[in-house]
């Protein structure tokens, strides 16, 4: 292409043209001094613990100074948690998932003990704290005769929470299916439960993926709560270990910290390139 | 011949709505009956009422020999009406093809799911069914990149999959766009011609003059004539069959 004809592109562009690529280059920008920012913001994190201190004329700053022989030591012990946090979220979640679809088929049942049963739970397990609920599982269960390993009664207590905030999620899915959906199922002599299981619930499980992905990060987040049992030696429980054992809690807390903050953004961006995928996908 | 749908002494009530008042109805094997009237008049409840999407109020539906009164419960009756379903397909006025499944497999699951047929046959038979009504191109397609007449003409396939001895349509082509009207009512010739039996609401005059033995005029959940089509639409007899017939004629669907 030489030039000439590139001068006569221009000039014949669009207003309407024009005035797109000054937007574009618009949200561009913004999006690069985002990015630039956060840089900065990382950056002075970061020199806020780095031990250095900066003078500027008569005046020193002296930054927090973080024991780096502990960070060393204790690295591995801290991450050899990651895998426990991962498999109980990854178990809580299944669990929670099939009560919630339960829960939310009860809810749209006609059968008055069903939608009972299903509105119980959901009132039951929103009505009372998480850390209770794990206690409970842990704690008072074992008074009943029922002994549960600290993983054991984390991945109950978690899932039976979460089944009953994600029961919504799935109400709404299903409801999200049309009614045409379940008449075009009937006429072609399908019964209720075939209309649902082939019919509405694939439907109403690609509406919910989105809202499920965001369960699944609280809940990596949520699964610190486990730690108070003292027997599931997750990420938390570990760093407070090694913390209350040597006063090192701040560094303790602080490498924690980053390991659940890497593990939501790997899955944030996991969730929206799902998402993404989804919304291309046939409609 | 005998009657293969009979509805007799049909009532259905919607809360304290009447919407169907008394109504008796026979079909012939092989005939093509279309039913016209006004919106509200309850054509699509009459319709539903035969599948029993809309349970009757009272009466019975009597469709290839098998007799379900209305109000029944309990397992006998939902057995009843699972095997009038099968006897009856249905193409709605909204397509309703199932956006999660191919062209193919919203053909095959019926036969699949319902009749537990093989995949392997139920294949064969969906696209032998989709030749007919001319989509066996698409049948790897999904649904939502398909023209709405492309889409009613497989859901018309997907009812003829299940090889129903009657055929339902609820205003198969009033969501259509003009231009594509006609590629659905020509499929719908094809399947009377080949000798289905169909019960047809519509508000296309030319195709109800053209391919339908009788035409039923509905008004206000009743049947206030049923008649061969030259007669309906040379000599109607009732003031308001006359009224309908003139709106159409000046152009005015509603
Ligand atoms: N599910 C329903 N609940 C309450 N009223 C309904 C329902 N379906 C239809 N109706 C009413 O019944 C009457 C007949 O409706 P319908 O059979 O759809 O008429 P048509 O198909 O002739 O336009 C209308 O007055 C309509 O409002
Ligand atoms: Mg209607």
């Amino acid at each position: 292409m030489n030039l000439f004809t590139k001068q006569e592109d221009s000039a014949s562009k669009s207003q309407a043209e024009l005035l797109y690529q000054a937007q574009r280059r618009k949200e561009q920008l913004f999006r690069t001094n985002v990015g630039l920012s956060w840089g900065v913001l990382l950056l002075i994190l970061v020199f806020l613990f780095s031990g250095n201190s900066l003078t500027i004329a008569n005046f020193t700053f002296n930054t927090i100074k973080l024991d780096q022989q502990f960070i060393k030591d204790n690295m591995f012990f801290i991450a050899g948690g990651l895998w426990e946090t991962i498999k109980i979220s990854i178990l809580s979640i299944a669990f929670a998932t099939g009560l919630a679809l339960l829960a939310a088929l009860g809810r749209l049942s006609n059968n008055p003990p069903i939608y009972a049963l299903s509105t119980f739970y959901v009132s039951l397990i929103r009505g009372t704290p998480l850390y209770l609920q794990i206690f409970f599982f842990f704690l008072a269960l074992p008074q009943l005769g029922i002994v549960l390993s600290g993983t054991l009664a984390g991945v109950v207590a978690l899932g039976l929470n979460y089944g009953a905030y994600m029961s919504e999620i799935f109400r709404a899915g299903i409801a999200s299916v049309g009614k045409g959906q379940r008449e075009a199922a009937l006429a072609i002599g399908m019964t209720p439960g075939q209309t649902m299981q082939r019919i509405v619930i694939p439907q109403a499980m690609r509406f919910a993926i989105p809202p499920m992905g965001n369960e699944f990060i609280a809940m990596t987040k949520d699964s610190a709560l486990v730690s108070a049992t003292g027997f599931v030696h997750e990420l938390m429980w570990r760093s407070t270990k090694v913390g209350r054992a040597q006063f090192r809690n701040l560094e303790a807390l602080i490498m924690a910290a980053i390991f659940y903050w890497i593990m939501t953004l790997i899955l944030t961006y996991a969730q929206s390139w799902l998402e993404s995928r989804l919304a291309k996908g046939d409609r | 011949m005998a009657p293969i749908v009979k509805v007799a002494n049909l009532d259905k009530y919607f809360g304290r709505l009447h919407v169907l008042k008394k109504i008796n109805l026979e079909v012939k094997p092989m005939e093509v009956v279309c039913i016209i009237g006004r919106s509200g008049s309850g054509k699509s409840t009459l319709l539903r009422c035969i599948n029993f999407l809309e349970e009757p109020s009272a009466g019975t539906i009597e469709v290839d020999k098998l007799i379900v009164e209305a109000g029944g419960k309990g397992r006998e009756h939902r057995q009843l009406v699972h095997d009038v379903r099968l006897k009856t397909g249905m193409v709605f006025q909204e397509f309703n093809l199932f956006p999660h499944m191919s062209v193919l497999e919203n053909v095959t699951e019926g036969p699949v799911t319902v009749k537990k047929m093989d995949r392997s046959k139920a294949n064969e038979i969906a696209e032998m069914n989709l030749d007919r009504v001319g989509m066996l191109f698409k049948k790897d397609e999904y649904p939502m990149r398909l023209s709405g007449g492309q889409k009613q003409r497989i859901a018309i396939a997907r009812a003829l999959a299940m090889e129903p001895k009657v055929m339902l349509f609820d205003e198969p082509t009033s969501a259509l766009d003009p231009e594509l009207i006609g590629e659905v009512l020509n499929v719908m010739k094809k399947v009377a011609q080949e000798g289905m039996t169909m019960l047809v609401v519509t508000h296309e005059m030319g195709f109800a003059r053209e391919v339908a033995d009788r035409v039923v005029v509905m008004a206000e959940g009743e049947i206030i004539e049923d008649n061969t089509p030259e007669e309906i639409f040379k000599s109607p007899k009732d003031p308001r069959t006359k009224a309908l017939i003139d709106r159409y004629r000046s152009g005015g669907v509603e």
